[in-house]
Order: C-alpha cells, then structure tokens, then sequence
C-alpha cells in the first residue's frame, strides 16, 4: 500500500503506484475517473455479454478491449493483463472454448466494480473532509 | 505557438484525461474530441490541425483507416491499448505511439518530442554554394547489409522513407540503409528524382502513369502529397 496525497490510502488490490504517478495527488479528478468508471462499465459489460452470448467473437474481444482500457484508469493493471490474454484467445478460440475463461473474467469483473464502489465512495468522503 | 488538436477516441474516460493533459501542458491546444473516426474526418475535411491523438479500435472504423483517408499530414500520435499496433505505427510513420493508460510524465515526453522534431526539421539558414560544384555521378553507394553498395541512380525506381531508415527500392531488389530521406533528397538532387510525399522520392523516369493523387511505376503505388501536388505539375511536363 502507497500513501496517496498525505492521506489517502488505495485498497491494496490496486496498483496504487501507478495511481499515484497517473492522479498525480488530485483526489478530485480520481473521484471524477472512478464515478465515470462505475457509470461506464455496465454499459460496455452489457456488449460484452450480448456479444459472448451470440458467439460473435471478434465483436467480443473489441468489446472486452474497451473494457480492459476502463480497469487500466482505476488501476486494475492486473486485471487489464487478463483481459488482454482473453482478448487474445477471442481471435483463436470458439466461444464453448472460452466459457470456463468467460466465468473467471466475469468474477474478477465483478469483484473490481464491487471495490471501485468502495473506493469511490472513501474518497468522496476523504474529499469532503479536506474540503 | 501551440499546435492545435484534435482527440479520436471513443472512451470517454480516455479523451477526458487527455483533454485534461493538453490543457495543462499548455503546448496543445483542443480544438474538438470525436467518438469515431467519421466525425473525425468530417471535421478535417473543414479544419486543418497540427497533430492527432488517435485511437486504433473504434467503432465503425479504425484510427488506420482515418489515415488512409487524410489528404494531409498533420502529427500523429497514436493512443491505444494494445501494443501489437507498434508495428502498424510504423508503417504508418506516426510520431508517437502512447499506450493507454498513460500518465502525464509521459504525455509531456511525446510532446516535447514533437517539438523538438519540429525545431530540426525547420529550414536551416541556406549555406553559402560551394565554389566548385561536386561532380555528378550516374550511381551512388549505400550501407546496406553490412557492406556499401553500388546502386546505378537509373536503377533506382523510389525511395520510402521508414523513419530512421530509407529503403531504395530496384527492380530486382529492395535495400534498406540508415539515414533520411531529407539527406537521400540532398544526394539525389538532379532532373530525375523528386519528391512527391513525405515519405518517397521517385524516380521520374520510371513512372508509368498517374491516376488521381497515384503515381504507378512497376506495380507500385505512390501516393502524391497534398503540399508536393504544384511541384509534381510542374515537373512532369504535362501537356
């Protein structure tokens, strides 16, 4: 865990460094990128899902790129490196091939927005606190 | 002076930050952000801008696409997700390639960058003639393939700029030599080679014809540029 501003501390399943070097201490602007985040990704999530569903594979794996560009802005570097090995497989594999990689990808999906809702919402606290 | 922009990208957080990083850096100034690359041509058709940070996927269209179908050549740096465009970029001869996302620090590094190329590529103060001209020769050598080779001038059919390199392409054989095409341009100054984009220098006696903004020399397609149109007019003697 890095410090973030003199107080601000990012949960740990984030690449706080990275954060830090791109939010450059303006806690405002990260409030701004994680609620934009929170808005976004469902909606790129549910092409995602109709794309995975109509076993368009080429449309899924752009679908999945968007998607991996949004977790990279709130530090999932992580996740962006899973995202970029299922974007990969899109080109080569069926969808059947893809399923068991499909439901990994869409618990850690799941699991990043339930953090990015925790994360927003400490640093609108910590960002009304220091006014 | 600031260069003017424009941003195609389709993720909004993406062209946010950017926006954001322009106005900062106070070098660039924003002169309209595009979702896809059809809005994008559309405002070009119109506005000339110095530079462009361009997206790769998109919908609809890619940021290769967009640049097959500029009629100019405005600054390009590309901003994309995925590292496998390195070589596209190249080929492409954008200026920058910024992987997203990406912080300030290194925003301001590929603006500076492009500044810097600009102050080098501005016309140097015209050097006083030589009093005896070099002589002229019919061939010329070039360091390709670890040795220098003797390349007969009226063999030559281009020359294409690759960045930092310059590939001669021959009927027979293409070679590929360290240096610019400004350089090759000093070296092959005389009535057979000109200058019709950025990127090439053709030889004149070899062209087979010309379609449009096309120039057609053995099977290979050279693209006329926009600011070398007069000069190709004027040199090819047509009637």
């Amino acid at each position: 865990m890095q410090n973030f501003r003199t107080a601000f501390v990012f949960d740990e399943s984030l690449n706080a460094g990275f954060l830090a070097e791109l939010f450059e201490g303006d806690t405002i602007y990260a409030e701004t990128v994680f609620e934009d985040f929170l808005r976004d990704l469902p909606v790129y999530w549910d092409r995602v899902e109709a794309a995975y569903n109509s076993k368009n594979l080429p449309v899924l794996g752009t679908c999945i790129h968007t998607c991996k560009t949004l977790f990279g802005y709130v530090g999932f570097t992580d996740l962006q490196d899973l995202c970029q090995q299922f974007e990969n497989k899109c080109s080569v594999n069926t969808a059947d091939e893809l399923r068991l990689d499909f439901i990994l990808l869409i618990q850690r999906k799941d699991r990043a927005q339930h953090i990015i809702e925790k994360e927003y919402n400490r640093l609108r606290k910590f960002n009304e606190a220091n006014g | 002076m600031k260069l003017s922009c424009i941003i195609v990208e389709d993720i909004q957080i993406a062209a946010d930050f950017l926006r954001k990083f322009c106005d900062k850096s106070d070098l660039v100034e924003v002169k309209g952000h595009f979702l896809n690359v059809m809005d994008a041509l559309e405002f070009l058709d119109r506005e000339k801008v110095d530079l462009l940070f361009l997206d790769v996927e998109m919908p609809g269209a890619t940021g290769f696409d967009l640049l097959d179908r500029l009629t100019y050549s405005p600054k390009i740096i590309l901003t994309t997700s995925k590292t496998e465009y390195a070589f596209n970029a190249f080929q492409y001869h954008v200026d920058d390639y910024l992987k997203k996302p990406f912080t300030y620090k290194r925003f301001q590094e590929a603006i500076e960058k492009l500044q810097q190329k600009a102050l080098a590529a501005a016309p140097a103060p015209t050097p006083i003639p030589a009093v005896t001209p070099q002589p002229d020769t019919d061939f010329l050598f070039i360091k390709a393939e670890d040795k220098l080779i003797k390349l007969k001038k009226d063999d030559i059919l281009f020359l294409e700029s690759m960045r930092d390199y310059v590939k001669f392409v021959t009927p027979g054989k293409n070679y590929v030599t360290y240096s610019t095409l400004k350089n090759m341009e000093e070296k092959l100054i005389g009535p057979n080679f000109l200058k019709v984009h950025r990127s090439y220098i053709v030889n004149i006696n070899k062209i087979d014809d010309i379609r449009g903004n096309t120039i057609y020399l053995l099977g290979n397609q050279i693209p006329i540029g926009k600011g070398h149109k007069d000069e190709v007019a004027a040199r090819l003697n047509i009637l």
